[in-house]
């Protein structure tokens, strides 16, 4: 950026921000210290460096390499500037320039992070600076590679809360009413033999026995059956979930499965048609054929009706999300700013999301997570009132679905996740965030029962959230903390005071009174008194 | 199916009142008894009966029955019927709630579908066939629609007839203000000087309901001037009094603020260089002695230099600390007028007009070609960009410059950049009466033309929303400082409405002469005594009064402001507001030695700037990279900063910052109505917790002050629409259900796109001769 040129002083709050609150977040900073350490975090390595900061241009710095994270402090006067990155969010490492490289600063390393930013760092040609830089980075950035433990198992972080305990299937289920008359829970998979990539606690159809699932599961790609996500609390019509059903090309059919599919529909009777939705597009669908796969067909399932979501798949996001990286880092492309938005197509891969399926419940790292969150923050934005937590809690999750520091995202399901001891070895980012509730708690939340949300999913209304995609450039960062909550917050405190105040008055009125008090000693007696004048 | 096509016999008895049947006669006294609300001096000229109101876009279900009529004020349904699924209505106490006043009239369209025509109505037209339907495209971005099945053919083509005729009026007097205040007049002969002074021309900020009493200054007046220059504490400027009774230029105002070291004398012969003779006024003046002057161009180009020096001499010498000018060419940087009525069409367009699901694709960048939000944008970086000095000067550098904004006529941009200037740098002008004030004194008194900008009289092509420019920039600083506010978005969008009302002289002429000299003449036309008054007397826009209840008005504050008398808590502890006493250094060190030597211009000091924001496509702003540029740091470091609310504030400007008016632009579509939802829903928490807040507070000072009893009148004031109904009533109550992101506004009964059976409304606008939407039609037949 041509600007580079200007000030370094104060264009890095945010990242300077980070550190204060992951020192608010349970980290011992030992103010001594150089670098900020967890528990069971280890120095492996120190460095100085130029860091090329997009923003601000070249900075003069030490890199500090933990097992954990990669830390830069300016070395410069002026510049107050920090970087803390945890090693998860690396995705790829790349050396540039070569021994023979002229030019300031052309030599060095180029790391690309999936939280959509970009570090250069230039070294000295002398020695193997580079070189060691590049290995000890590589070796912990990707440690499963190298036989190294994922941070997650090393962490000794200790929180008062403990985060493995908020999901609890049985009792969620019973939170649903479940089991009933037509749904019960099955132990079928308690060692995962019925299907390796789903939890243990199934919920099905009350009439469908465990052979016939047996039976059902053979025809399901990787022997996802379906199964119960949720069940509406007063109509009972239920979401469930499952694989494609494994068609293939001489459209193959499995009487258990059809007929399991209409044991489901019947479970609602209201329902003459079960709904499914194909989260694919239908062209991916019908190619899928080929590879064994397909969808249910009109001959073969009569009281079902398929819709196609025209979701597309994880490596068209990921080509969406790639895109918008390029129109917001670190420049942001400002002269077409809404056709560069359009062209990423990002918005509108979470405009059908918002459509329909809800069910990319996958931990996976890919977009389809990241969409996720930003189909709830989209939604939080249309519907102020009636999320509890904040934007700060969702980048919180996204942060840490890569940061590796905790165990809630590690593997791809629960019984790898079992059989890693997960539970026992790491912390969960639930203990996290609920010993520190109050910051991730959305001021404006107002409990609703039952409430059920009609979002607008136009791209009227659509937009990217800046908070995430675009806070490293300190010319585009929003205003924290965002000025409505912060208003809200000071007439919640100044409500306290005045309540307390007029207490205390009260109190010292009813004192002064020789007479026994008449008039009510607390506010909150008197009140109700006061607002039937209203 | 919603459709054009007269509903199948079988389905009649259905759909419409069966007209030979008993339903019928008890129907009839019922529709003799719509009898229209007028206001004084309003006739009914033309009406007819038996007229389906079109309610949903997709179905006739909802269709309402009752009377269309046209009077000189107003189109207006008149119906017994209640409006279907309308959950909330956001009364307007001059208009029913069907009602249209005239001069919100975009366009007529009167289609046969029998015939399959239609006709774009223009006045003094014809019409060759009898009309089944009738569409008024609204200037607010309102469809209606009418079907006239059951109505007499030929009075449903004379009404039609008489709406285009009334709406299009070839005379400024025949606008219904003039009739209304004619009538006032009469009807008050008793009464000093005509009107009674509640709705007189003072207009009071009283308007924006409870709490203050104060009035809007009109700047009609030398003391209005003269209080302004007190109250911004600007030594060095008078009011000048040579144009009185418009004797130097008919679109400058009879008083005006000029540098005191310019005689009179000296101004009458300058004046002659000016075009419209419209010489440097005076806007407002910084803390630190930094004026804002606006002027038109200097059309004698012999005396330009002389004058231009003389001028920026004086202004100079007004300054307390004899700084430089720094010259501002509008027409150089800004888009012209029709630029900007072309992106607004287009705007209009794309939110209303074209249908919703096909324009879901390309939305984002349809919007941008629009160029809409482009030209909000450049408005707002411009003045962050013509005002970097005194910026500069707030953020503890040296450079005190006086800013003079030139442009051709002197009434247009310069009107938007001037009070945009003052809301960014003034916390006065986020208040309600100083907003009001600072529309009296850069628009209505520095002769915007509002009558030919808003097109009143429907036939001029100087057509342009300038003023709703200036209120979506003001917006987006609202948005972007919810807190720095006393007024609403709603109070911005209910404001733009009241331009399409001809009953307030605020928004009907080109210029302060052209109020008295065609108001004199119609006075002398109907025998209307105006002894010393100059001109007839129209009700002010301000007098909010007339158009909404005080309960309605108080949807107009703005539940975030942190005004003056509100204390304001911080890390637990009450502090009071205090306006902070800015510590500006007197002397000019580290001043370029370029802005030493007299008069600067763009070019000297933002070398990059017009290749930067020059027109026809202006560069967004990477211009702040101009490397040369010291400010930028000091933009940096300001926006690094947290915000004083009662000091400056600056807009981002990014394109990720500026957004789409949604209230504004999409509370009558309504496929883009999030029910329930919208920032409406975290006001309404917000109110109620500021209403809370409120009644503690006063409990707290009638603790002090005595007994509880003393003083309960007050308790019945409230500045929240959404009041607390108990204690810790935020905490509790859920949201009510008639909020939505249109509210208080609601888009039930405005027709957009599919009402018409697909076809693109856009294809009615653009006049074409037959109907195009044939399909369905041709079906039938």
């Amino acid at each position: 950026m041509a600007s580079a040129s200007t000030s370094k002083y104060n264009s890095h709050s945010l990242e300077n921000e980070s550190i204060k609150r992951s020192s608010r977040d349970g980290v011992n900073q030992d103010l001594t210290e150089a670098v900020p350490r967890l528990p069971g975090e280890t120095l492996i390595t120190d460095k100085e460096v130029i860091y090329i900061c997009p923003f601000n241009g070249p900075i003069k710095g030490r890199v500090y390499i933990t097992n954990y994270r990669l830390y830069l402090r300016s070395l410069e006067t002026d510049s107050a500037l920090i970087l803390d990155v945890p090693l998860g969010v690396i995705s790829r490492i790349e050396k540039m320039g070569g021994a023979t490289s002229r030019g300031e600063n052309s030599y060095g390393l180029d790391i690309t992070c999936k939280d959509m930013r970009n570090l250069r760092f230039a070294l000295k040609q002398e020695g193997h600076s580079r070189r060691d830089m590049f290995e000890i980075l590589t070796r912990y950035a990707f440690p499963l590679a190298h036989s190294l433990p994922l941070f997650a198992f090393l962490n000794e972080e200790k929180f008062n809360v403990d985060g493995w305990t908020v999901y609890n299937p049985v009792e969620e289920y019973r939170r649903q009413g479940l089991p009933n008359h037509h749904w019960r829970i099955t132990f079928i998979n308690k060692c995962y033999e019925l299907c390796d990539t789903y939890p243990a606690l199934l919920v099905v159809p009350y009439r469908a026995s465990d052979d016939d699932l047996r039976r059902v599961a053979t025809f399901r790609s990787r022997n996802r059956i379906p199964v119960l996500s949720w069940i509406h609390p007063e109509n009972k019509t239920v979401i469930v979930r499952c694989s494609q059903p494994l068609v293939g090309m001489s459209g193959k059919r499995n009487k258990d499965d059809e007929k399991y599919l209409d044991v489901i529909r019947e479970t609602n009777k209201q329902i003459s048609k079960l709904t499914i939705y194909d989260a694919r597009p239908s062209v991916n669908a019908v190619a899928n054929k080929a590879t064994g796969g397909g969808y249910e067909s009109d001959d073969a399932y009569h009281n079902a009706e398929l819709f196609f979501l025209d979701i597309h798949n994880i490596h068209v996001m990921r080509e969406s999300l790639k895109k918008v990286k390029d129109i917001v880092y670190p420049n942001v492309e400002e002269s077409h700013w809404l056709s560069s938005l359009e062209s990423t197509h990002w918005l509108e891969h979470i405009k059908r999301i918002g459509h329909g399926d809800k069910n990319h419940t996958d931990a996976d790292r890919s977009p389809i997570f990241l969409q996720f969150i930003d189909c709830v923050w989209q939604m939080s934005k249309q519907f102020p009132t009636a999320f509890e937590f904040n934007e700060q809690f969702l980048i919180t999750i996204l942060d840490h679905l890569y940061s590796c520091r905790f165990g809630t995202f590690l593997f791809n399901c629960e019984s790898a996740r079992e059989r890693q001891k997960v539970t026992e070895r790491t912390v969960s980012l639930w203990s996290l965030i609920n010993s520190n509730k109050e910051k991730f708690k959305n001021p404006f939340y107002t409990k609703e029962i039952n409430r059920v949300l009609y979002p607008v999913a136009s791209m009227r209304h659509l937009e990217l959230w800046v908070n995430y995609y675009i806070r490293w450039n300190p010319r585009i960062k929003q205003q924290q903390p965002n000025p409505v909550e912060q208003r809200y917050m000071e007439l919640l405190a100044l409500r306290d005071e005045y309540i307390k105040r007029l207490e205390e008055l009260q109190l010292a009125n009813s004192a002064k009174l020789s007479d026994p008090p008449t008039s009510p000693s607390s506010p909150s007696q008197m009140m109700p008194h006061v607002q039937t004048h209203f | 199916m919603f459709s054009l096509k007269p509903p199948r016999p079988t389905f009649r008895s259905y759909l419409l009142p069966p007209p030979q049947t008993d339903d019928k006669l008890n129907s009839e006294p019922k529709i003799k008894k719509l009898e229209p609300v007028l206001l004084p001096g309003e006739i009914v000229v033309n009406e007819v009966n038996f007229v389906r109101k079109c309610i949903a876009t997709d179905t006739s279900q909802y269709d309402l029955w009752g009377k269309l009529i046209c009077s000189n004020f107003k189109i207006s349904f008149i119906t017994d019927d209640p409006m279907p699924l309308q959950k909330f209505h956001y009364r307007n106490l001059l208009l029913g709630e069907h009602d249209v006043p005239l001069t919100c009239i975009e366009q007529i369209v009167t289609v046969n579908d029998h015939k399959r025509k239609q006709k774009v109505l223009g006045p003094n037209q014809k019409l060759k066939f009898n009309p089944t339907e009738l569409i008024i495209y609204c200037k607010d971005f309102r469809i209606v629609r009418f079907r006239f099945d059951e109505s007499g053919p030929e009075s449903a083509k004379k009404v039609c007839l008489a709406i285009a005729h009334y709406s299009q009026p070839t005379d400024l007097q025949l606008l219904f203000a003039f009739e209304y205040v004619g009538k006032k007049y009469h009807n008050s002969a008793n009464k000093i000087n005509g009107i009674p002074s509640g709705d007189g021309g003072g207009g009071g900020g009283n308007g924006a309901g409870g709490g203050s009493s104060q009035k809007t200054p009109l700047f009609e007046t030398y003391s209005d001037w003269d209080r302004e220059i007190k109250r911004t504490g600007a030594s060095g400027w008078r009011v000048c009094s040579i144009n009185e009774g418009y004797m130097i230029s008919t679109c400058l105002p009879e008083y005006f603020v000029v540098p005191s070291s310019l005689a009179d004398q000296d101004l009458k012969i300058f004046s002659h260089s000016f075009v419209g003779r419209r010489m440097p006024l005076w806007c407002w003046s910084h803390s630190n002695g930094s004026a804002l002057v606006r002027m038109a161009l200097i059309k004698d180009a012999l005396l330009q230099r002389k004058i231009d020096q003389r001028i920026c001499n004086a202004i100079t010498k007004s300054h307390p600390q004899r700084s430089d000018v720094y010259k501002s060419d509008l027409d150089k940087t800004l888009p012209n007028i029709q630029e900007v009525q072309a992106a607004f069409v287009k705007l209009k367009q794309l939110c209303v007009n074209e249908p919703f699901e096909e324009t879901e694709e390309k939305w984002l960048s349809s919007l941008e070609n629009t160029r809409w939000l482009e030209y909000v944008r450049i408005l707002n970086y411009l003045v962050y960009l013509s005002f970097p000095f005194s910026l500069i000067i707030f953020l503890c550098c040296n450079h005190v410059l006086s800013i003079l904004l030139t442009e051709e006529e002197g009434r247009d941009l310069s009107c938007c950049v001037a009070s945009l200037v003052q809301v960014m740098l003034d916390p006065y002008f986020r208040t309600i009466i100083g907003f009001q004030s600072l529309i009296q004194k850069e628009w209505v008194m520095a002769g915007y033309q509002f009558l030919d900008r808003c097109n009143h009289l429907k036939r001029s092509e100087k057509e342009s929303p300038l003023f709703l420019l200036f209120l979506d920039a003001t917006w987006q600083l609202l948005e972007q400082y919810p807190a720095a506010f006393e007024f609403s978005e709603t109070y911005l969008a209910v404001l733009y409405d009241s331009t399409r009302i001809s009953l307030f002289g605020t928004f009907l002429f080109n210029s302060p002469h052209q109020r008295v000299k065609q108001s004199t003449e119609f006075a002398i036309s109907k025998n209307i005594q105006l002894g010393d008054e100059k001109g007839l007397k129209f009700p002010s826009v301000w007098d909010w009064s007339l158009q909404f209840t005080a309960k309605d008005r108080t949807l107009f504050h703005n539940p975030f402001y942190i005004g003056k008398s509100p204390p304001c808590v911080h890390n637990g502890s009450v502090k009071s507001f205090k306006r902070t006493k800015k510590n500006y250094s007197s002397t000019l060190r580290g001043m370029p030695s370029a802005l030493k030597n007299g008069i600067i211009s763009d070019q000297e000091l933002l070398p990059r700037r017009n290749s930067l924001i020059l027109k026809p496509k202006p560069d967004p702003p990477q211009q702040t990279k101009s490397q040369n540029s010291d400010m930028e740091p000091y933009f940096r470091e300001w926006f690094s900063k947290p915000v004083n609310l009662h000091g400056v504030i600056l807009p981002r400007v990014s394109g990720t910052h500026i957004k789409l008016w949604k209230l504004c632009y999409f509370r009558w579509v309504p496929e883009a109505q999030i029910s329930l939802g919208g920032s409406i829903t975290a006001f309404h928490k917000l109110s109620l917790l500021a209403d809370e807040v409120d009644v503690l507070g006063r409990m707290l000072r009638q603790q002090r002050s005595g007994p509880l009893e003393a003083c309960y009148g007050e308790l019945g004031q409230s500045r929240m629409y959404f009041r607390a109904s108990g204690p810790h009533d935020t905490d509790t109550s859920g949201t009510p259900e008639f909020l939505s992101s249109s509210f208080p506004f609601s888009p039930v009964g405005n027709l957009c796109r599919r009402s018409i059976l697909g076809t693109p409304l856009s294809k009615f606008l653009s006049g074409a001769k037959i109907w195009l939407s044939t399909e369905t039609l041709a079906n039938e037949d």
